[in-house]
């Protein structure tokens, strides 16, 4: 299990070789990158901002869970700071045996990161406005 | 009793800073803590009920009481990924 926040540009491949193992014949990287429009509006950043400490528990209790529910390896970075359109702001890499339990982890993962994760959005927008998104109540791990 | 009030995204832009001291009565539960902020920021009041509440790191129940020096943060509505 690997989970972190970064101040620095994920490295995709430095997120799959946390997980990769001979014995895990699947392995499914998922990347979340800034979108460059919001509705009408053009993004040109976004900045984002965790509670650190609480964000870097739940990330590490979200793989955890994950690793134990679907016998695999998950790793999840995920940035801090400001991120310009087109660049990843999430690295998902899960490995497993087979295909089934690496795609159903990726997906849970992320899922379940938009809920429960204390990290916060904020995007800027072409013409130099910026604003908030906040989008899904916070809600405690299961 | 003094506890340490850590403010997030938009909750923080209404406080004015990220972090403040604050003196809140001695017994003071998370519920509780909702009429003290908002006599202070009445721009806190449509936010609260949509604050989830950390107390020392972790998630915490309405019912759960606040003590000297807690690290108490207000935790809006997220939008990680």
């Amino acid at each position: 299990m690997f989970a972190a926040l970064t101040e620095e540009a994920i490295a995709a491949e430095a997120v799959v070789a946390r997980v990769a193992h001979p014995s895990r014949g699947a392995v499914v990287l998922f990347l979340g990158t800034v979108r460059n429009r919001h509705d009408e509006r053009q993004v040109v950043s976004i900045h984002y901002a965790a509670y650190r400490p609480l964000a870097e528990r739940v990330l590490a209790r979200i793989a955890a869970e994950l690793e134990s529910e679907h016998q695999g390896a998950v790793a999840i970075v995920h940035r801090l700071g400001e991120v310009a359109a087109g660049q990843a702001s999430v690295a998902i890499a899960v490995a497993a045996p087979h295909r089934a339990a690496a795609y159903a982890a990726s997906r849970q993962a992320l899922e379940r990161l938009k809920r429960e994760a204390p990290i916060w959005k904020r995007e800027h927008y072409a013409g130099g406005e910026s604003a908030w998104r906040e989008e899904e109540s916070l809600v405690p791990g299961r | 009793m003094r506890i340490r009030l850590l403010a997030f995204a938009s909750a923080g832009d209404v406080l004015g800073s990220p972090e403040t001291d604050l003196e809140v009565p001695a017994g003071t539960r998370v519920a509780e803590l909702g009429a003290v902020l908002t006599q202070r920021w009445p721009a806190l009041g449509p936010l609260w009920p949509r604050l989830a509440v950390a107390v020392d790191g972790e998630l915490a129940r309405p019912d759960a009481p606040l003590a000297e020096n807690s690290e108490v943060a207000l935790l809006p509505p997220v939008s990680g990924g």
